[in-house]
């Protein structure tokens, strides 16, 4: 699978909650081959259908494309730049870090001076485009710009890799993945690959577009922690321990259905597999499960390190057995 | 008083036959073979949905009849098994609002492939430090099973939800103890009432819904459910909060003195007052209490789906809510029952909120 | 152009209705009584919220775009939660405030037929310690008297469950007369705004198609409730929500978290903790207003939210705009706006009625193939 290359094209391009247009352009070109319609809703969801040739059930996969970053709310006299955070971002991760606005402005997130990493809020940050003063911050960004901390990933050993926006830009490369591998596959029901707006700012983007679609079944595709680092919370889910079907997180509890359709598809493929019980955050798997009527929603997470930060890690083979075990699902489900 | 004993008597029988049903948050369509057996005979349709939300119908036999709406949900809080450790132990985290307070020593069940028992850990005070007061944290208990980590394994894996032992005990004045009434025991005595209502005497059809997912999810389950059926009026039935010591009183209902009726922003002001003044008709003992913002339960849900469904939150009861030893009193049970009654066979309710032509939106 | 008396007289009567988060009835009589004679129809749903349509341009059904316009009814307030046996009432918030607004204030208590006065009560500065005097007291310490002698008596007027609003005068002060201080401003206000443009569209209607749905939610301040159901039933392209901002351009505070300030114009939010507003609609509102000399200021920082939150992901999503008033001291007895911000406001929302096919283009449109 060429997921290295895809995940470089997709980390490449800046894209903030709100302001998903550079990826979603970027992701609409790659899916295109692959669906009979792609379409943009409302809120900026990008939908791509492959129709299924008789009435079977529908599935609905859904990855998010949009990232954490900062907004411009305000420009000082001498041309500093105030932000608001948007999504969880954690100060002492972003501290000190280069950051790029969404029309390619450069700068450093940095802290007033002597402010300790205790009391980081997003009051005492600020970032330095290199402007002199205001009028020439004001040439190239004003209140309402958005930035992101620098995008890009790296190959470590073997097939971990490193970088941002792993979270969610890894879920986007398996979406594609597994939509390349239905291409040609023959199936009764419509698959629906959804690449969600505004997760990061609590799932929104993912409710209305599966409002829409109403499927039978909805699988969602993003990252989670692990607890095979040192100081982390008890969690039996770890890098490189394989797909991790997720049984709950602090938004929802999946579909037993799915949870065990997904667990006995991977035992007969023998693909690695590791079940995710995860006791904080969210994800739009809670958004689908409760739009509309309701669906059979369950998760397929990849297991990443040092979410939210530039250093975010990932293992390839986990990602590959999401594209596996997806592929198996669709095939078994619809 | 003999009637009122023998009906809280079978109350009480229908209260236990449920209860003890494991229904842990996401794990509502194991119960289903349960409900019908112990339900569905009294009503006409049995089905369950997308996201666990069990849905019994008992139709009045009239064409074109109102549709309500009775939502009791039906899942409980518990735990799931994140970690097989040595020996036997396993590692569980909580599953809706359990503190670890309640949890230390509890006798709870693995739902495996077959039910194991199993004790949470706790530190004897002999073992303890001076100053050690922390708890663990709800998602980092320990549970005790007894078994060689490999035997284990064959039962119980990643995600095997656990619950309470269920045992159930009589305390004096007609009070219950026992695991699970929040919301089991307001389920069943719904159930009653439903079933006991002759299809004559139904003012409407009647929905009854046991929800999923009101003990994790903000939405609830019952969000869906009411999607789809879009009910005409509801009642969204849950335990209340009942006295303690220094908790102020404004928050909490009284044990033994009826039902609760919320008086809500979030709920359905015509519909609440409508509903109290069955209850003085019918001399069904009760209070109110208020909950300015939200009632906390499936009713503000209920009351934003589609074009906003006519709500009205009932309350039962129960002191030491989410703990294995909750406590209802019978004489609630019964007043339950009796308002529940009332509330589906009242002709009032359904001419003033059953569905009419009136358009919705200006054209 | 309407003159300012009008709207000023307007806004005073909008502001002094009893309208608590729940108890919106006597403003939707009033508001339904106001716009009756500009709209085609209006409807009261069954959440209470008032619609009202004003259809323009030529009859054709398809390719017509339908726009929502909302301002909530609702205000914050109180709800009494416990009598006491010695004729005093406890109480709770509804929607948010802060108790040091509360203590000592006068308030109207009942609901939409039947209402008496009350005072916020609490012990005097003489019983506190001195510890508690630098301190808000808190909502549990405080009482609601209305006079009553006993219980029994109490209970003849109100119960629990009753609700309460601020009882605050309405003036204007400044120079030229030109700030306006009310309770309730927020979102009084936006319904002014949207009775008087409902009155000038309706006198002098657009030509291009559109169905104006003018909304007056209910709840907005205890969960933006009220709106949710409205877009749901309308299912609208685009909403656009007419608010009040809370700003804090005061000497103390830093200039770059003072969120807006008084007399430099609507503001018009990139984003709020509700909802992260669509950018080419953003962009077209300060293009257009910009056009037509209508002075606007951005949000200059993230905090509160409205309506727009829930509009946004109802039904399949909606593009929306958030256009406000900015107001100083929200949620208190004395909510204080610049009258030059609410004609920004007004105007800037009926230029972008009447420029409609301006902005409406086709890359706007509700859905598109790509």
């Amino acid at each position: 699978m060429k997921l290295y290359t895809t995940l470089q094209a997709l980390c490449a391009t800046p894209s903030v909650s709100g302001r998903e247009e550079a990826i979603r352009e970027v992701l609409r070109e790659r899916i295109v081959p692959f669906a009979d319609e792609v379409r943009v809703d409302p809120l900026g969801n990008l939908i791509a259908t492959k129709k299924g040739s008789s009435a079977g059930k529908s599935v609905l996969l859904c990855a998010h494309m949009d990232e954490i970053g900062f907004l411009v709310t305000f420009v000082e006299e001498n041309g500093w730049l105030r932000v608001a955070p948007v999504g969880g971002i954690s100060f002492a991760a972003s501290a000190f870090s280069s950051v790029v606005s969404e029309n390619g402005v450069r700068g450093s997130l940095v802290p007033e001076e002597k402010v300790k990493p205790a009391d980081y809020t997003a009051d005492r940050f600020y970032i330095d485009i290199g402007a002199k003063n205001c009028k020439e911050a004001q040439k190239q960004v004003s209140i309402g710009t958005f930035f992101v901390a620098e995008g890009g990933v790296r190959r470590l050993k073997g097939k971990r890799v490193m970088g941002r926006p792993l979270d969610d830009r890894i879920g986007c490369a398996v979406l594609l993945a597994v939509a390349e591998q239905l291409a040609e596959v023959l199936l009764e029901g419509d698959v629906y690959y959804v690449f969600s707006v505004q997760e990061e700012v609590g799932c929104r983007g993912a409710l209305p577009a599966a409002f829409g679609l109403a499927p039978e079944y909805a699988l969602c595709f993003d990252v989670t922690a692990t607890g095979d680092v040192p100081g982390t919370a008890p969690m039996a889910c770890s890098l490189g321990g394989g797909a991790a079907i997720k049984i709950k997180d602090r938004s929802v509890i999946c579909c037993e259905e799915v949870v065990k359709r997904l667990c006995s598809l991977a035992e007969e493929n023998k693909i690695p597999c590791q079940r995710e019980i995860l006791t904080y955050g969210g994800t739009d798997t809670s958004s689908m499960q409760l739009a509309g009527g309701g669906c059979r929603a369950g998760a397929l997470s990849i297991p990443c390190r040092y979410i939210h930060t530039s250093v975010e890690q990932c293992d390839l083979a986990d990602a590959e057995a999401c594209v596996t075990l997806a592929v198996a699902f669709v095939k078994d489900a619809v | 008083m003999e009637e009122n004993k023998t009906k809280q008597q079978e109350l009480k029988e229908q209260i236990l036959s449920l209860c003890g049903i494991m229904s842990v948050s996401g794990f509502e369509p194991r119960a289903t073979e349960a409900i019908r057996e112990k339900l569905g005979a009294a009503f006409d349709e049995l089905t369950v949905d997308a996201v666990g939300n069990h849905l019994l119908v008992k139709r009045c036999g009239r064409a074109k009849a109102p549709l309500v709406l009775v939502d009791a949900h039906f899942d409980e809080i518990g735990m799931l098994v994140t970690e097989l450790c040595e020996d036997g132990f396993v590692r569980v985290a909580s599953v809706g609002g359990l503190s670890a307070t309640v949890l230390q020593a509890a006798d709870v069940i693995l739902y495996g492939k077959e039910p194991v028992r199993g004790v949470v850990t706790s530190t004897p005070p002999h073992l303890k430090k001076n100053d050690e007061e922390s708890l663990p944290e709800a998602e980092e208990l320990l549970v005790d099973t007894g078994y060689s980590k490999e035997r284990l394994a064959e039962l119980v894996s990643v995600g095997t939800p656990v619950g309470f032992s269920p045992c159930y005990s009589e305390l004096l004045g007609g009070c219950l103890a026992g695991k699970s009434f929040d919301n089991k025991a307001c389920a069943a005595i719904a159930a009653y009432a439903i079933a006991h209502t002759p299809k004559e005497r139904l003012a409407a059809d009647v929905a009854f819904l046991l929800s999923s997912y009101e003990e994790t999810s903000a939405k609830g389950g019952v969000s869906a459910a009411t999607y789809r059926l879009q009910p005409d009026y509801a009642m969204v039935i849950d335990v209340n909060l009942a006295t303690v010591p220094d908790v102020p009183k404004r928050e909490t209902v009284p044990l033994g003195a009826g039902v609760s009726l919320s008086v809500s922003a979030a709920t359905d002001r015509r519909l609440t007052a409508m509903t109290r003044a069955l209850c003085e008709d019918r001399a069904i003992p009760h209070t109110m209490i208020a909950a300015p913002s939200s009632t906390g339960t499936n009713a503000t849900s209920v009351n934003l789906v589609r074009g906003g469904i006519p709500v009205v939150d009932v309350g039962l009861p129960l002191r030491s809510m989410h703990t294995y030893n909750e406590v209802i009193s019978l004489k609630d049970a019964q007043a339950l029952c009796e308002l529940v009654e009332a509330f589906i066979g009242s002709q009032r309710l359904a001419d003033t909120f059953g569905y009419t032509e009136k358009e919705e939106l200006p054209i | 152009m309407k003159t300012a008396i009008d709207s000023v007289s307007l806004i005073r009567e909008m502001c002094g209705l009893f309208g608590p988060s729940g108890c919106e009835g006597e403003v939707a009589d009033r508001i339904e009584q106001r716009i009756r004679p500009f709209c085609d129809s209006v409807v009261r749903d069954r959440m209470g919220n008032v619609l009202a349509l004003i259809r323009t341009g030529s009859n054709r059904t398809d390719d017509r775009c339908r726009i929502m316009l909302s301002a909530h009814m609702d205000e914050v307030g109180v709800m009494l939660t416990e009598l006491c046996e010695d004729g005093l009432f406890r109480f709770d918030t509804v929607g948010g405030i802060s108790p040091a607004v509360l203590e000592g204030r006068k308030v109207t208590l009942g609901d939409e037929i039947n209402r008496l006065s009350g005072v916020i009560a609490s012990k005097a500065i003489h019983h506190k310690k001195k510890s508690e005097r630098n301190k808000p007291t808190p909502i549990e310490q405080m009482v609601i008297d209305i006079g009553a002698e006993s219980k029994e008596e109490a209970e003849r007027y109100l119960s629990i469950g009753s609700f309460g609003t601020f009882d605050s005068e309405c003036y204007l002060f400044g120079e030229e007369d030109g700030f306006i201080k009310a309770k309730a401003l927020d979102d009084r206000m936006g319904c002014a705004a949207l009775i008087e443009i409902m009155r000038s569209v309706f006198e002098n209607r657009p030509t291009a198609d559109l169905d104006l749905y003018f909304c007056f939610t209910v709840r907005e301040e205890i969960g933006l409730s009220g709106a949710k159901v409205a877009a749901e039933k309308i299912a609208p392209d685009y909403a656009i929500v007419l608010e009040t901002t809370a700003v804090a351009d005061l000497p103390e505070t830093p200039v770059g978290r003072r969120v807006a300030s008084l007399g430099k114009g609507g503001v018009l939010s990139v984003m709020d903790r509700s909802t992260i507003y669509d950018h080419e609609f953003f962009m077209k509102a300060r293009q257009i207003a910009e056009t037509n000399g209508i002075p606007t200021q951005v949000k200059q920082y993230v905090s509160g939210g409205n309506d727009a939150g829930s509009i946004h992901k109802t039904g399949v999503g909606v593009r929306c705009l958030a256009l406000s008033v900015p107001t100083r001291y929200l949620h208190s007895p004395s909510c204080v706006a610049s009258l030059s911000d609410y004609r920004a406001v007004r105007e800037l929302t009926e230029v972008l009625i009447r420029t409609c096919p301006l902005w409406c283009t086709d890359e706007m449109k509700k859905e598109k193939t790509v």
